[in-house]
């Protein structure tokens, strides 16, 4: 097995103010870093037009794609934009990663669709094979390392937007409503015409939409001309021309926050196999919110952090006294507070506890302990 | 080496949490890596001490517990 660590190297080549970044074998989280750097020090030279060749990269992991998507918004606000050449190996990436490269009608895909053509459709099922086992879901789970900054979590819901529409059949159009500061909006939407469907929503107070943002579960209208759920809503949307919704709640650490929205022109084509693809995507986009703990305000994760710091005060007590009581290291010392917690079945913090507690006894009693 | 690692990553996305949660349960319990070093021990790219293992085992089996579960994140010191 290779255990070398994965190769990577990000070449930065100007032209007078043309800037081409090369980027040569994976991109893991740590190389993610190292891009993010070489890209932020390209841009700090403020080119005219910056090129990201991805023609000689194996793999790219979310934190990579994050970085790829801060490039990109740093450079619009300088009103340049990030050509990137080969895009396929991109996309093959994502795919892998989110383990839908198997569900994925990828051979429906055509020119007007992006950049995949038929040669690639080979490489993607070879990247799939490669990567698919081994990194999967847990590269969008590296995102807990990245900055919580809403711009890397929107543009990480964009991508799987674009995933979502690229790889289901049955979708004209998606979009991710969120809530924040109470309120729901669209963080990313496919058109025009989508971002219109979101907006009906939050006007009318109702929709699919609305709905699985509020109560946690999935909405389906299979058929808008025989809807009867959203009275206000349900007009509008047929006439924006689409005909079946499907939305399905995103959650941030067990609470709904939003929805991934799919949107058709024709009714009752949602089958079960996109039901259970929007699933995987709404779930992959609950995992990029709870690790960004979108909804969760800087107060509570306070409040969380100082809970935890006093059950691990009570942990490295209750350690001490079996240390001391029983002659042994913190390392045993912990496996009998694992032992005592399994055999009686409660949780190591109260058992912990209760450690503490008898010995407080037993100081005070002496001879009782 | 056998695989011990994905058996953490694969329990820990079956107890539905993130690794900055997990790191939280961990250092609760008297963890001392780093969220880095935790997510590496996950991705199989550092291997933990027996100790290590046994708390993100410990951290991981609670929240399976919490939801309704038993252990399923075997230990390797002997509880």
């Amino acid at each position: 097995m290779n255990t070398d660590p994965p190769r990577f190297e990000a070449v930065t080549n100007f032209d007078g103010s043309e800037a081409t970044v090369v980027l040569t074998g994976s991109v893991e989280s740590a190389a993610a870093f190292a891009l993010s750097a070489t890209l932020d020090a390209a841009i700090d030279r403020h080119p005219t037009s910056m090129t990201l060749d991805l023609a000689k990269l194996d793999f790219m992991g979310a934190a990579g794609l994050i970085a790829v998507t801060n490039a990109e918004n740093r450079l619009a606000s300088l009103g340049v934009m990030l050509k990137v050449q080969s895009p396929s190996a991109l996309v093959n990436g994502v795919v892998g990663i989110l383990e839908l490269a198997e569900k994925a009608r990828i051979d429906r895909a055509s020119p007007e669709h992006g950049h995949l053509g038929p040669e690639q459709m080979d490489e993607l099922s070879v990247s799939t094979r490669r990567f698919a086992s081994s990194l999967s879901t847990k590269d969008l789970r590296r995102v807990t390392g990245m900055p919580t900054d809403p711009d890397v979590v929107d543009g990480a819901l964009r991508l799987i937007v674009e995933l979502a529409r690229i790889s289901m059949d049955a979708a004209d159009g998606v979009s991710v409503s969120l809530m924040r500061h109470g309120v729901l909006s669209t963080v990313a939407a496919s058109d025009r015409t989508i971002m219109a469907m979101d907006a009906n929503q939050y006007a009318t107070g109702e929709g699919p939409c609305v709905d699985a943002s509020v109560e946690g579960h999935w909405f389906h209208t299979e058929s808008l001309d025989t809807e009867t759920r959203w009275p206000s809503f349900t007009p509008r949307a047929r006439s924006l021309g689409i005909r079946a919704i499907l939305s399905s709640p995103l959650t941030a650490i067990d609470k709904p926050v939003g929805a991934l929205n799919i949107y058709s022109r024709t009714a009752e084509t949602f089958e079960i196999k996109d039901q259970k693809a929007a699933a995987v995507f709404a779930e992959k986009a609950s995992v990029i919110l709870s690790d960004a703990r979108a909804g969760v305000s800087d107060a509570q994760m306070a409040t969380r952090f100082q809970e935890a710091l006093r059950s691990r005060e009570v942990v490295s007590l209750a350690k001490g006294i079996i240390m001391e009581r029983d002659g042994v290291d913190a390392v045993e010392a912990f496996s009998t507070l694992l032992h005592l917690s399994l055999v009686e079945g409660v949780p190591l913090l109260r058992r912990a506890t209760a450690v503490v507690h008898s010995a407080l006894r037993s100081e005070i009693e002496p001879g009782s302990g | 080496m056998e695989r011990p690692l994905d058996v953490l990553d694969v329990y820990c996305r079956e107890a539905g949490l993130s690794y900055g949660e997990l790191w939280l349960r961990y250092f609760e319990l008297g963890g001392m890596c780093a969220g880095f070093e935790l997510e590496a021990f996950l991705r199989g790219v550092l291997a933990p001490s027996e100790y290590d293992h046994d708390i993100i085992a410990l951290a991981i089996n609670e929240r399976l517990v919490e939801l309704g579960g038993h252990h399923a994140v075997p230990y390797l010191h002997d509880a």
